[in-house]
């Protein structure tokens, strides 16, 4: 059962990279794995353990649910909820807020990605 | 033939028989779900074995690691069970302060008894013949039944000192390194006061020793006022007290044990269950 509360951020990489996965639409756990996997994913190398293990604690955290789809009986498909869109949210603002930080230290070279 | 939900593959198999050693709880929720991604990594051309094997065993280790972690912290982290572990721990603490505490008195105060009625006797006959003279006459050998000379570092037998009315030893029967022992002046005063006091006494000359002496000390009333102490090595009496604590302290742990075993078994039986 979800109890709604938000964990605190800064989150785990599984959990940031599961929300971002997600945020695209609704998703299976190895396409969840695989954008994971990529770079632009976070790069994070998840297994299927770690996987529903932080999959059962954000749904029961109310970030995410089962959308209640299936290809297979066996594939299950999850998708955001509003508050894992907004924890997601609050995470990226975070990151954003540390990554311009670190433009203007001069430890990231300004406009972005080279 | 190529591996299918109907005829897994090796690979499969064996990670459908790791899947196995997750708590009953996940098992039930996921494992299909997860054996399901396994198999789609298994088809994906893009991740290689080479890369896929190493990458599911370490998920197993610690996936299975936090997991298991995750079903004892739900199964005995509940408050509840805790509040039920701590009170019952509190009880238990209590209850053996009591065992201690209660025979560890009695002890103490049993250790007086002797010296009350030694006390008591010998301050009625000072007071009826008069404090010098009834010394004089050899009312201490005969009221105590001793002739004297007990060293009290080593002798369990009560011993009487008398003192006048200045806290100056006119009487002992009672010898510490040759010398008659002479508790603190406050306690002259605190007799004064009240006419009885009954304490705990360390002699000073014996404090390396650690001779400890339970205590009575009289006031005599009359012509010539002044004190009667009657004591008693506390040795054998200390001994039965550390017995006592030691029983008391294998009783509190054998309390904490049951409480431990009792939550742990507890706890697996009310633990929540798979939906």
């Amino acid at each position: 059962m979800a109890t709604g509360t938000a964990p605190a951020t800064p989150l785990t990489p599984a959990v940031f990279a599961i929300l971002l996965s997600l945020a695209e639409g609704e998703k299976h756990g190895y396409l969840i794995m695989k954008d994971a996997r990529a770079p632009h994913g976070g790069g994070i190398q998840m297994g299927p353990g770690t996987l529903y293990g932080s999959l059962e604690r954000m749904m029961r955290d109310g970030l995410v649910e089962e959308s209640g789809f299936s290809d297979d009986e066996r594939r299950r498909y999850y998708r955001l909820t509003n508050l894992g869109h907004s924890v997601l949210a609050g995470e990226l603002a975070r990151l954003d807020a540390a990554i311009t930080s670190a433009r203007s230290l001069g430890l990231l070279p300004q406009g972005g990605r080279t | 033939m190529k591996p299918s939900a109907t005829h897994p593959g090796r690979l499969e198999r064996l990670y459908a028989l790791a899947l196995s050693l997750y708590p009953e709880r996940f098992r039930v929720a996921h494992a299909a779900a997860m054996r399901q991604t396994f198999r789609d990594a298994l088809r994906d051309n893009t991740l290689s074995r080479r890369t896929l094997i190493p990458l599911v065993l370490r998920d197993l280790v610690t996936s299975l690691a936090k997991e298991h972690f995750a079903m004892l912290y739900e199964t005995f982290a509940r408050p509840a069970l805790i509040y039920n572990a701590l009170v019952l721990t509190g009880l238990s603490t209590g209850l053996a302060l009591a065992l201690y505490a209660i025979p560890q008195q009695v002890l103490r105060q049993g250790a007086n008894d002797p010296q009350i009625a030694l006390a008591t006797d010998l301050v009625a006959v000072l007071e009826r013949g008069g404090l010098v003279e009834a010394l004089q006459q050899g009312a201490l050998p005969a009221v105590t039944g001793g002739s004297g000379g007990v060293d009290i570092a080593r002798s369990l037998s009560p011993f009487a000192i008398v003192f006048d009315d200045e806290g100056r030893v006119l009487a002992s029967q009672a010898q510490l390194d040759g010398k008659a022992p002479v508790p603190p002046a406050g306690i002259f005063n605190y007799v004064r006061q009240h006419g009885e006091d009954r304490f705990s006494w360390q002699p000073v000359l014996s404090r390396e020793r650690g001779v400890r002496i339970a205590a009575v000390m009289q006031r005599v009333n009359g012509a010539h006022p002044g004190f009667v102490l009657a004591g008693r090595n506390m040795r054998e009496v200390e001994a039965r007290e550390e017995q006592v604590r030691q029983m008391a302290g294998l009783t509190w742990v054998g309390m904490l044990g049951v409480i431990l075993v009792g939550t742990a078994v507890f706890g697996w039986y009310t633990r929540p269950k798979a939906a």
